[in-house]
């Protein structure tokens, strides 16, 4: 009974502190780095995994290295559910003492975004948010490496087309995507490709009540017969889609997806039947690397990760990645402090780091990372690095990697970027641009 | 032109071009259908005995369906975690009678409303500190629900049917004929109806609240669970699968918050409808994605010549 009781108390507290949690608050001393993430709701079985590897790599710097020279990194996750106004709230919440944001939602990024010139603090998006937010003249204060969307659509037609879009003449190629800010965000890349190089595109959306009945869009793609069907899925759309398309018996060699796309939970549900289906990937898992022997050690077996270990997380692309995402973090406030000369960089200068990011293959190894992101450097212009990406392929119980790195065309994406950042900015005059740019 | 062509000929003419595709589109919305009616009778059961809208009947159907994966997780053998999930229903809801509602009684509707919000907060912290965040495989197989695929190749093509969507569609109209029966012919069934009807007549002729609600909340428990699993067995067993409630407020509209009748016509009419709307008329003329709002527009044009749904009791008060 005591146990009910105390997890009754303890259910009513977690449900009460997604609505009334407060902020952490920075010490001194210490760096106070907020997460607006998800660990409930729909979104849930693809949030925890990459959370978990966020707070891991950051309590691996404190309990091994004390923190980040000298100074602790006090990591305090605010819970949106994935929903864009809770994820503005936790914004408001956090932002006080924050030297960076991390909206984890490109609904919840395009929401930050105006915001962000008026606060001065620096958005971070890996893989997520606005692809032209590596525009970084216009957008200053946002950042997305090291690879966005618009290069993930490049990388995937490369990859199925061998480097030869003219290839894909007459070709029809579909785009599963959740009827989302997210899902909708390569739709102009596809679509001038698809003038350019002669190939229909279709976009079939799933909306959110959707997402785990998906016989509307599937009987669409039996009907349409799509050479390709590439996926710009989450949560539970990609195992809804996942599983629809090994019922319909789709070929898995024809589809393809984002890396959010690529979540080792949503294959296992179908197993075997999912062989063949492949996903980009900016990161690659290896658990035998130096980096993971860490953290296995300083924090899975000390107890201090909320990992799954009996479904095999540790080993897993979502939470290697979100290790990585804090990795690209943690160098931009590293590079901060070595810049400034201080322990404790505030939110402008982590700007300035996270614009002089060098993650080369060096750096990796240093890390001990060597192979498992790719290498990517940003600047003032570039917020984004635009490093590429592997090709990973499920062999029925896990990923592994099935290309070299991958590069997007990146001449056929920066005239949309630039395009969209200067549409962007005029429809937010008036909107700060940095020409020179100079911080 | 093109565009009446589109609405009026187009849409007809590709249905009688590949029968055997509107013959899977028909298969695939009565599957949806019977799932929704499900979904919606656990909201008319409460609503009818209690005149309470249960906000958590959605977070009940991923509590049972994850009680019941967890359980087997645990080591549980399958037909053993199946009637430990439902006594773990039961104990829900002999809880939230004692806990939530009878404090309650006789305090106005939103009241209630607002303590099944509370109700469904609760399930999701505690089943999110219990099973964890995670997607989990529904325990298909071990149920003996039968996974393969049966081929057909009418009008020379083919309809596939997953053998555990026929099963979801038998085992939906078997427990619903079941529930039937029982509140037309069983003595409970009709201390439920009474209730219904009228709190206080109910009351003087001595039929239980407290009894009726228990067993009410665990008759939608056990929706719940039939829910969880059929939908589960789709797509996994996550917190996703609270949104699907979310189908079942269209259905209601339609069919009327009180009538079981109307929760399964209504279910089955939305699943087909929007299924052939969103295939004929939504993703060639639309861009797709209809079955957002297709239910509810045509819930809503009901309700203009209905404003109690095809099956609700018409209200008349007189001033």
């Amino acid at each position: 009974m005591k146990t009910w009781m105390k997890a009754a108390a303890t259910a009513s507290a977690m449900a009460a502190g997604v609505v009334f949690a407060a902020p952490a608050l920075a010490q001194d001393g210490s760096i106070y780095i907020p997460n607006l993430s998800y660990r409930t709701g729909p979104f849930a079985a693809t949030g925890t995994p990459l959370m978990n590897g966020q707070r891991d790599y950051i309590t691996l710097l404190n309990e091994r290295d004390g923190g980040l020279n000298g100074a602790k990194l006090v990591y305090d996750e605010c819970e949106t559910g994935y929903n864009t106004e809770k994820g503005v709230e936790c914004y408001e919440k956090t932002k006080a003492n924050a030297v960076v944001t991390q909206p984890w939602s490109t609904g919840i990024t395009l929401q930050v975004l105006p915001k962000s010139n008026v606060d001065e603090i620096p958005i971070l998006a890996p893989g997520y948010g606005f692809s032209a937010m590596a525009d970084g003249k216009v957008f200053q204060w946002a950042y997305n490496p090291p690879s966005s969307y618009w290069d993930g659509a490049s990388m995937i037609l490369n990859h199925i087309s061998d480097n030869d879009l003219s290839s894909l003449s007459g070709k029809k190629i579909a785009l599963l995507h959740l009827d989302h800010p997210y899902g909708k965000e390569p739709i102009p890349l596809f679509e001038k490709l698809a003038g350019e190089h002669g190939f229909t595109f279709l976009p079939i959306p799933v909306g959110l009540t959707e997402m785990q009945n998906q016989a509307a869009q599937w009987l669409q793609i039996r009907r349409e017969r799509p050479d390709y069907v590439i996926m710009w899925g989450w949560g539970a759309m990609n195992a809804g889609a996942l599983t629809e398309a090994a019922k319909t018996k789709y070929p898995m060699d024809q589809f393809l997806g984002i890396w959010w796309s690529g979540h080792d939970g949503d294959l296992k549900l179908i197993g075997d039947q999912g062989k063949g289906y492949r996903s980009i990937s900016w990161s690659v898992p290896n658990s035998e690397s130096s980096l993971m022997q860490d953290i296995k050690t300083h924090v899975v077996d000390a107890g201090k990760s909320q990992i799954n270990q009996a479904e095999g997380e540790f080993d897993s692309v979502f939470y290697q990645r979100g290790i990585m995402i804090s990795v690209i973090l943690v160098e931009g406030i590293r590079a901060a402090q070595e810049e400034f000369d201080t322990q404790t960089p505030n939110a402008e200068q982590v700007r300035w780091g996270l614009e002089n990011i060098k993650l080369d293959e060096a750096r990796l190894k240093e890390l001990g990372a060597e192979g498992m992101l790719v290498p990517f450097s940003t600047s003032c212009a570039d917020h984004t690095g635009h490093g590429g990406g592997w090709m990973l392929e499920w062999d029925g119980s896990k990923f592994v990697k099935v290309s070299d790195i991958i590069q997007p065309d990146r001449s056929a994406i920066e005239p949309l970027e630039e395009e969209k950042a200067k549409e962007y900015a005029e429809a937010n005059a008036p909107w700060p641009v940095n020409e020179e740019c100079e911080m | 032109m093109e565009l009446l062509n589109a609405i009026f000929v187009k849409p007809f003419a590709d249905m009688a071009a590949a029968p055997d595709f509107l013959l899977q589109v028909l298969w695939e919305g009565l599957v949806g259908g019977v799932l929704y009616a499900l979904i919606a009778l656990g909201f008319v059961l409460i609503y009818k005995s209690s005149r309470i809208f249960n906000f958590a009947q959605g977070i009940m159907v991923v509590f049972a369906a994850l009680t019941l994966v967890g359980l087997y997780e645990m080591g549980v053998p399958a037909l053993l975690a199946l009637p430990l999930t439902l006594g773990v229903m039961l104990l829900l809801a002999i809880s939230i009678e004692r806990v939530v509602l009878r404090p309650l009684v006789n305090q106005p509707d939103i009241i209630l409303f607002m303590a099944t919000i509370g109700i469904t907060l609760f399930l999701i912290g505690l089943g999110e500190i219990i099973f964890g965040g995670e997607n989990k495989v529904m325990i298909t197989e071990q149920l003996g629900i039968p996974t393969g695929s049966i081929l057909f190749e009418p009008f020379g093509g083919f309809v596939s049917i997953e053998e555990k969507d026929l099963t979801a569609v038998i085992g939906a109209g078997i427990l619903v004929a079941s529930l039937l029966v029982f509140l037309n012919k069983s003595k409970i069934g009709r201390a439920i109806r009474a209730l219904g009807d009228d709190h206080q007549a109910a009351l003087s002729v001595g039929i239980s609240l407290s009894t009726i609600w228990v067993i009410v909340w665990f008759i939608a428990g056990v929706i719940a669970l039939a829910t969880g699993i059929v939908w589960g067995a789709r797509a996994g067993v996550s917190f996703a699968l609270e949104v699907i409630a979310y189908k079942a407020l269209p259905v209601l509209m339609l069919g009327g918050l009180e009538s079981v009748m109307g929760a399964i016509i209504g279910g089955l009419a939305i699943g087909i409808l929007e299924k052939l709307f969103e295939i004929y008329w939504g993703q060639p003329l639309l861009g797709g994605n209809t079955e957002a709002w297709f239910a509810y527009v045509l819930a809503l044009m009901v309700l203009l010549f209905r404003p109690q749904g095809l099956f609700g009791e018409r209200i008349i008060e007189r001033v």
